[in-house]
């Protein structure tokens, strides 16, 4: 346990930054999997399965242009898009059809695809384990107050912002978005004034895919390219999704934040203990407001 | 419809002849083991290594005039599947002796199997110290190290560094706290002045290392010892790159120096680390190691890593122990098999007789890269004899008594 002076010495501030920077990718993945979950009413396990294929889509993609920093920039782009077509077939061919089952048999579903995508990974990349460096612009590391900051942290808490304003824009400014969030309300309504909904769901699904990939291969030059990345995930995004509010965009912010920066201070405070601070705060929230921070849509 | 019947158990009692046939002239070895999931990255090598050896021994004849079969069961990394695989593969396939599996507890379960159904067991890859320590018996053997016997290697070495205020890091699950245990109970033994500044643990499959790095950097020990396995291993080396912590304070990592950590990390993977590995296919640079190298390079089109050490004796062990048995049987395998020692490419391995526990060495090395690798390797690599890193055969036996 450090004393009280120790936390708000300089560390605090760098464990801060870098639990911001953590909070992007919490965010991105769960913004994706709250999008699906309020709209399409789909609590999809399989979206960590789809964040890993974008891990993996992106060591691929970075691999075949030859390592350098433009090919990380086009995995950057092409390795979601590529998820983002798969989220494509998955609706078409099989959510499309089942919007009217219950939960559980949705849930089976997505289960059975998580199985199903993690053999596939291993049928396409195989068993063993893939890394992608960090691109030589942001390799190195920032000093704050001495201690290191990664330049690549700094990346990813600046595109953090870039993708909040993105997701509002397109959920609150475009039609597309406007005719989503009444279709998360009501969707027979929605299809009564003549808006196939069909579409629209199949829009957000994809729109929740991209996310996943795109959260995927960012994370991909910090980590270990493996299969078994998307279980961890996938346990965190949910835990984040519950703790902000079922469907609420901005709850799935507000709970990667608390998930993110209780962790990088929880750590400062006591690291032997550090994995329990996040798993704390989502106790603490769920009893103070069971349905989450925010309105849920459901 | 009778005769068909009739024909119909006709063929399946030729069927079962033909199966029985080919069971009396062959050795029928069961290898349990997780061929699904993160954990194939290490046991494809060990079966792998176990087929090459397999194979040149069925070329050669076999053993006592019968080839070398072989079945896989895959036990999903779960105990409850691995025991029923065991199971069956005992009580149906009659098996002669069992091989597998990564998974600790899994090995602990089908020991206890194999320990009440009297049939071999040699053990591949898992770590924990008890299947040849407290948990041993007659018929479970170990092909590997523990975590025990590394924490000893690396005790050794470290002792006789300057290094006073470490630090414990590591994936908070048994392996990962029996690492770290035994590498600092050992230190404390060997260097009193040793002392232990604080501990971070973070979950199995964590990815971002950045905060704890920062935390434990601002604690300034002078060395830390990082307890990771699998995925692990890697995303803690790409972290201590990206926040150069490897040039700020040394650390270590079990398995650090190994193909499978380094090798997916290319030029990128930090210098300086300290491992320890069983097995590494550049040293020591011999011709049996080398030979081993291209053969499993030529068969598999990969380096191997120390899996294929581990499956590639197991084979070997098994054939030389029924030679020297002169009979397929069980209780002579293992009468036959305890103490022997067999050529390896590492050198000189043995089965101890007192725990079932082969020796091999242990090799210390610090990641550095390399001109003639596109990855990083280990140097200034020292080799330290399996005799000195393992318990005593008085300490398993005190162990055992308990």
């Amino acid at each position: 346990m450090a004393s009280l002076a120790d936390l708000f010495s300089s560390g605090t501030l760098s464990q801060f930054l870098v639990g911001l920077s953590r909070t992007t990718i919490l965010f991105i993945v769960s913004s994706g999997l709250t999008l699906i979950l309020g709209v399409l009413r789909i609590p999809n396990l399989a979206h960590g399965s789809l964040y890993m294929i974008g891990a993996f889509l992106a060591y691929s993609v970075i691999h075949f242009l030859g390592d350098g920093t433009a090919a990380f920039w086009a995995a950057l782009v092409i390795a979601p898009l590529v998820v983002a077509a798969l989220g494509f077939l998955l609706e078409r061919g099989f959510f499309s059809y089942l919007y009217e089952r219950e939960h559980l048999m949705l849930l089976l579903l997505t289960f059975s695809f998580t199985l199903i995508i993690g053999d596939l990974v291993k049928l396409v990349w195989g068993a063993e384990y893939r890394s992608v460096t960090v691109p030589r612009v942001f390799q190195g590391s920032a000093e704050v107050f001495g201690l290191p900051l990664p330049y690549y942290n700094l990346f990813l808490l600046l595109i953090g912002p870039f993708i909040a304003v993105f997701l509002w824009l397109v959920v609150n400014k475009t039609k597309m978005g406007k005719i989503a969030r009444a279709a998360a309300v009501d969707s027979e309504m929605v299809s009564a004034v003549g808006i196939n909904v069909g579409w629209v769901f199949a829009f957000t699904f994809v729109l929740g895919c991209f996310l996943a990939g795109l959260g995927g291969a960012l994370i991909a030059p910090m980590v270990n390219i493996t299969l078994g990345m998307d279980h961890s995930l996938i346990m965190e995004a949910f835990l984040i999704v519950i703790m902000g509010g079922l469907g609420n965009i901005w709850g799935a912010l507000l709970g990667s934040l608390i998930f993110g920066l209780t962790q990088s201070l929880g750590i400062l405070v006591w690291p032997q203990f550090g994995i329990v601070f996040p798993y704390l705060a989502v106790v603490a929230v769920l009893v103070v407001r069971p349905k989450g921070l925010l309105r849920s849509t459901w | 419809m009778k005769t068909r019947s009739l024909a119909l158990a006709g063929f399946v009692l030729v069927v079962f002849l033909a199966a029985s046939a080919q069971a009396a002239d062959t050795i029928k070895v069961g290898l349990v083991d997780t061929y699904t999931g993160p954990a194939t990255a290490f046991t494809n090598d060990v079966l792998d290594g176990f087929k090459l050896a397999v194979e040149k021994i069925n070329a050669k004849g076999g053993v006592l005039g019968r080839k070398i079969a072989y079945i896989t069961r895959d036990d999903k990394f779960k105990p409850d599947i691995g025991l029923t695989m065991a199971k069956e593969l005992i009580l149906k396939e009659n098996v002669d002796l069992l091989m597998g599996t990564i998974n600790s507890a899994t090995a602990l379960a089908v020991s206890d199997l194999c320990r009440k159904e009297k049939v071999p067991f040699l053990v591949t890859f898992s770590k924990s110290d008890k299947i040849t320590g407290e948990k041993g018996h007659r018929y479970v053997f170990s092909m590997n190290e523990n975590t025990e016997m590394a924490g000893r290697a690396t005790a050794r070495v470290l002792a006789k560094k300057p290094f006073v205020k470490y630090w414990i890091a590591g994936d908070d699950y048994e392996y990962g706290h029996a690492i770290a245990n035994g590498v600092f109970d050992h230190l404390k033994k060997l260097n009193p002045k040793a002392q232990l500044l604080g501990q971070s643990w973070w979950k199995v499959g964590e990815t971002d290392f950045t905060p704890y790095i920062t935390q434990i950097l601002a604690a300034k020990p002078d060395f830390v010892i990082v307890a990771t396995g699998g995925a692990g291993m890697v995303n803690f080396q790409k972290a201590a790159q990206s926040t150069g912590f490897n040039k700020r304070v040394p650390f270590y990592q079990h398995t650090g120096i190994e193909l499978s950590t380094l090798a997916p990390q290319g030029q990128n993977a930090p210098e300086g680390v300290y491992g320890t590995a069983n097995y590494l296919f550049y040293y020591p640079n011999t011709k049996q190691n080398q030979a081993f190298a291209d053969e499993f390079r030529k068969a598999y089109n990969r380096y191997p890593k120390s899996g294929a050490l581990y499956g590639y004796m197991a084979a070997q062990f098994i054939a030389k122990s029924y030679e020297k048995a002169g009979k397929v049987d069980k209780e002579k395998f293992i009468d036959a098999l305890e103490g022997m020692s067999l050529d390896s490419p590492v050198g000189r391995m043995e089965m101890r007789a007192c725990d079932h526990q082969v020796a091999l060495p242990m090799f210390f090395g610090v990641t550095k890269k390399s001109p003639k690798q596109e990855f990083l390797v280990a140097s200034d690599i020292l080799s330290i004899p399996g005799k000195d890193y393992m318990p005593t055969c008085e300490e398993i036996r005190k162990a055992r008594a308990k």
